[in-house]
């Protein structure tokens, strides 16, 4: 019971401290405008190349665009800590850090959710592209396990921001990266055999395919593959996240590297 | 006074302070690197590839546009930050001068992205380096990237003026990336986009580069980007003269 | 006569506007300076006193141009803050206390370069000037070394040469001394007084009484927004005159204790001052009575280190200063 409100209530609490982006105008301009300006790029952009077809690009963005909430996010709900100068008081805290950090990337994925939704909403309409009914459970479901994953990546970024000061310029490159692997834009087949390796361990790639196949009018046994592969890495994230806390938090009593100044 | 060498000196401290920033170094030159890489793959996957080179220039273009727009937010907000955006706006010159060196080394840090993407284009990505005009894209590339700097000044007013200067920046990345043709041409656009893109100095200097890539004039195109970014100079400078007065009213220039 | 004045605060006020809240927001608005009169002549080292959130920087930051007034008028060296800015922009240093307001990854001579040409300061004289003042504040030979390495005395000296870069007429040092270590505090007071005494018009805030009743020629007291006294250092101490002050030493006095204290017959006023585990009350009373032994009985069974009677200082000036506005201000 301890744990669970510990989970939802200081999850909460930590997202309204830690997240800076929750100012209307900061949430409407960052989190709701820019991804439908960044799915209207790509989709113009694959109609001029002729790669891919609109609904594709349309859905698949809409899943990236939880890229954005998810990965800066998580990575605010750690390093904030440090910038505010509030680690030290909490990793003084008797309690289980899992709790107490697990709790923290769930705000961030409703957020992701919401953000992908309304994507989806703006861009279907402004762009004219229809979509069908009986896809939308599957896509819901793509979406929000796209953005549980990708709010723990986040997590597990927050978490290098223990250790290493530029945490910033790590999330920076994560969301550029994603863009370029997660398969949305580029297919994975013309990606080189590297950046193709990178796009299947990293967030969102699954979880865009699965929606792409919910659109085309697969049924919800055909995404089992795709979101089970995408709960896995959801899945690995949290433990990696809380793994490296663990680490980082012993490391930093022996070298005093958690010192907040 | 000499307003010449105080911009010059402005500009030359600016761009040390932000090149020694590893989120601006971040900005302007890894994020461009990971946009060519997708320009290029795109581009290639594309059944209608039009010159690779236009998607590495064109990617340089993004970033340049990347490190105006959220350098000199960034530029702005760091030093509300730090303390220095009073002690800025408090010396007794125009506060033009003040601003100007700010976006003018944003542009300048912008620079470095446009060098990167076409360096890591031909010697990585294989892009073959074949300009129409090469001379004219020496000569164009530091003139596009100087007149968005000084474009900047416009946006930089708001930045001074506002506390919350990233909620207007965030979201104005992808569309004056789409409107200016740096990638997509403007033709692919709905047609009420071509005004819009037609008063952003960022579409002549797309234009201009791409004009120096593929051939054909590039001059006229080089000529409006300067013509624009010269009145949004004027227009910035008599802004920012107004934004020093308001912000004394509304009490924005520090965090508390 | 005017013309004598370097400050000129003329009913003062700075009302800031406040928004909370996401869908709805609630607007208000918050007096931080509700009316304040002073002169400072030319030459003077004024000090500006107050408790956190009183007025002091609302009120420097409106005689220095970076806030407009929402009443009132101000005039510095004969000119008007919001009509002649540039000019008084001119005329002014800036100088305020902590980590903040230079250019982190630049040098020194960076920082002074750069601001040596937005003041204007002629080319061929900025060498020179740009040496003497790193000379001066103790700053040579580390100059090339960027400011985010510096410690917060190095930082502090630093700002200081900033601010005299075009030998201002008049210096703004809002709490100067804040988190300087007791030497470097020592020098800067020798700083201060060192520019005073060579005609620089200074006004100070700090929340050192000490630093304060060293330097300042005279001193206003800020509390709640309005000017609550106004002299001299002596002058103010007549705020406490008539009094006595008891100081105990003690371990584990309660607010009730401090209730029942201020309840005494004869005490004025008892605050209590904590540093570590050790409590310093400060009981001011009538000084024609004694309290000592009735102060002893309430405090029974308190552990109690040193107690002596003593006569008021600036600083117990002060506390009764600020504890009477309040008091006002609760009435």
């Amino acid at each position: 019971m301890r744990t669970l409100r510990l989970l939802t209530v200081g999850g909460v609490i930590a997202y309204r401290a830690l997240f800076n982006w929750t100012t209307p105008a900061m949430f409407v301009g960052t989190l709701l405008v820019s991804p439908v300006f960044q799915l209207l790029f790509f989709v113009y952009l694959g109609r001029t190349l002729h790669v891919g077809d609109d609904l594709g690009y349309l859905v698949g963005n809409a899943v990236l665009s939880a890229a954005l909430a998810c990965v800066y996010g998580g990575t605010m709900a750690v390093a904030n800590e440090r910038r505010y100068g509030t680690l030290g008081p909490l990793l003084l805290s008797p309690l289980r850090r899992a709790a107490v950090f697990g709790g923290r990337a769930l705000p961030y994925a409703v957020n992701g959710v919401l953000i992908s939704a309304f994507t989806l909403t703006v861009g279907a309409l402004l762009l004219r592209i229809p979509i069908g009914v009986r896809s939308l459970p599957g896509l819901a479901l793509a979406i929000c396990v796209g953005a549980l994953s990708c709010s723990f990546f986040g997590l597990t970024l927050g978490s290098i921001g223990l250790r290493f000061r530029d945490v910033w310029l790590v999330s920076n490159v994560a969301d550029a990266v994603l863009l370029l692997v997660s398969g949305v834009n580029v297919a994975p087949a013309a990606l080189p055999p590297v950046l193709r390796a990178a796009g299947a361990l990293l967030p969102l790639r699954h979880a865009a395919t699965a929606a792409r196949e919910a659109a085309g009018g697969a049924p919800l046994a055909r995404l089992v593959p795709p979101l089970g592969a995408e709960l896995g890495l959801a899945a690995g994230y949290a433990l990696l996240a809380i793994g490296l806390l663990a680490l980082f938090e012993r490391g930093s009593r022996r070298h005093a590297t958690l010192d907040v100044l | 006074m000499n307003p010449v060498r105080m911009l010059l000196l402005g500009t030359l401290l600016q761009v040390k302070q932000q090149s020694r920033s590893p989120l601006e170094i971040t900005i302007s030159l890894l994020v461009p690197l990971v946009q060519a890489t997708l320009a290029v793959y795109l581009f290639k996957a594309g059944t209608n590839p039009p010159a690779l080179l236009l998607a590495a220039v064109g990617a340089g273009m993004m970033g340049v546009w990347s490190s105006v727009l959220f350098g000199s937010g960034a530029a702005i907000q760091n030093q509300r930050f730090q303390g220095t955006l009073e002690i800025l706006m408090i010396t007794p010159m125009r506060p033009a001068f003040k601003i100007l060196p700010i976006t003018l080394a944003t542009g300048l840090v912008g620079l470095y992205s446009v060098v990167a993407t076409l360096l890591w284009g031909v010697l990585l990505l294989g892009v073959p380096p074949s300009f129409a005009a090469p001379l004219w894209f020496v000569v164009a590339a530091p003139v596009c990237v100087l007149a968005l700097g000084a474009f900047g000044l416009l946006l930089a007013s708001t930045f001074v003026l506002l506390r919350n200067a990233n909620a207007i920046v965030n979201p104005l990345g992808y569309p004056v990336w789409l409107l200016s043709g740096m990638l997509v041409p403007v033709t692919a656009l709905p047609g009420w986009t071509g005004p819009i893109a037609a008063v952003l100095p960022t579409t002549w200097g797309a234009r201009a580069l791409r004009a120096a890539v593929t051939g054909g004039p590039v001059w006229p195109a080089l000529a409006l980007c300067v013509g624009e970014a010269l009145i949004a100079l004027v227009l910035g400078a008599i802004a920012l003269h107004f934004v020093d007065r308001r912000a004394r009213v509304t009490a924005t220039l520090a965090l508390t | 006569m005017a013309g004598e004045l370097a400050i000129e605060a003329v009913g003062l006020r700075r009302t800031y506007r406040t928004r909370t809240g996401w869908l709805r927001p609630r607007r208000g608005s918050v007096d931080a300076v509700r009316g304040v009169d002073f002169a400072v002549a030319r030459g003077e080292l004024f000090g500006l006193l107050g408790p956190n959130g009183a007025g002091k920087t609302t009120t420097i930051k409106m005689l220095n141009t970076l806030l407009t007034p929402t009443g009132g008028t101000a005039r510095v060296m004969g000119l008007d803050v919001v009509r002649d800015t540039r000019a008084v922009r001119r005329r002014i240093g800036y100088v305020f206390g902590g980590d903040r307001g230079l250019y982190e990854r630049l040098s020194a001579l960076d920082n002074l370069r750069y601001f040596a040409e937005l003041y204007g300061v002629p080319a061929r004289e900025q060498r020179a000037r740009i040496g003497a003042l790193l000379d001066a504040v103790d700053l040579t030979g580390r100059e090339h070394e960027r400011v985010e390495g510096y410690s917060r005395g190095m930082r502090q000296r630093l700002h200081i040469a900033r601010g005299l870069l075009h030998e201002p007429d008049v210096l703004f040092l809002d709490e100067p001394s804040i988190g300087v270590d007791p030497v470097a505090a020592r020098e800067l007071r020798a700083m201060i007084a060192e520019l005073s005494a060579s005609g620089t018009t200074v006004l100070l805030t700090t929340h050192y009484m000490a630093e304060a009743e060293e330097l300042c020629d005279r001193i206003a007291v800020i509390a709640a927004g309005r000017l609550a006294a106004l002299g001299t250092a002596d002058e103010l101490k007549h705020a406490a005159a008539g009094r006595r002050v008891l100081s105990v030493e003690a371990y584990g006095v309660t607010d009730a204790h401090l209730a029942h204290l201020d309840a005494l017959s004869g005490v004025r006023d008892a605050t209590v001052e904590v540093s570590g585990q050790q409590q310093t009350l400060r009981i001011q009373t009538d000084a024609h009575v004694d309290v000592q032994p009735a102060v002893l009985r309430e405090l029974a069974g308190v552990r109690l280190g040193r107690v002596e009677t003593r006569a008021p200082t600036l600083e117990d000036a002060y506390v009764a200063i600020v504890n009477s506005t309040r008091a006002e201000a609760a009435a």
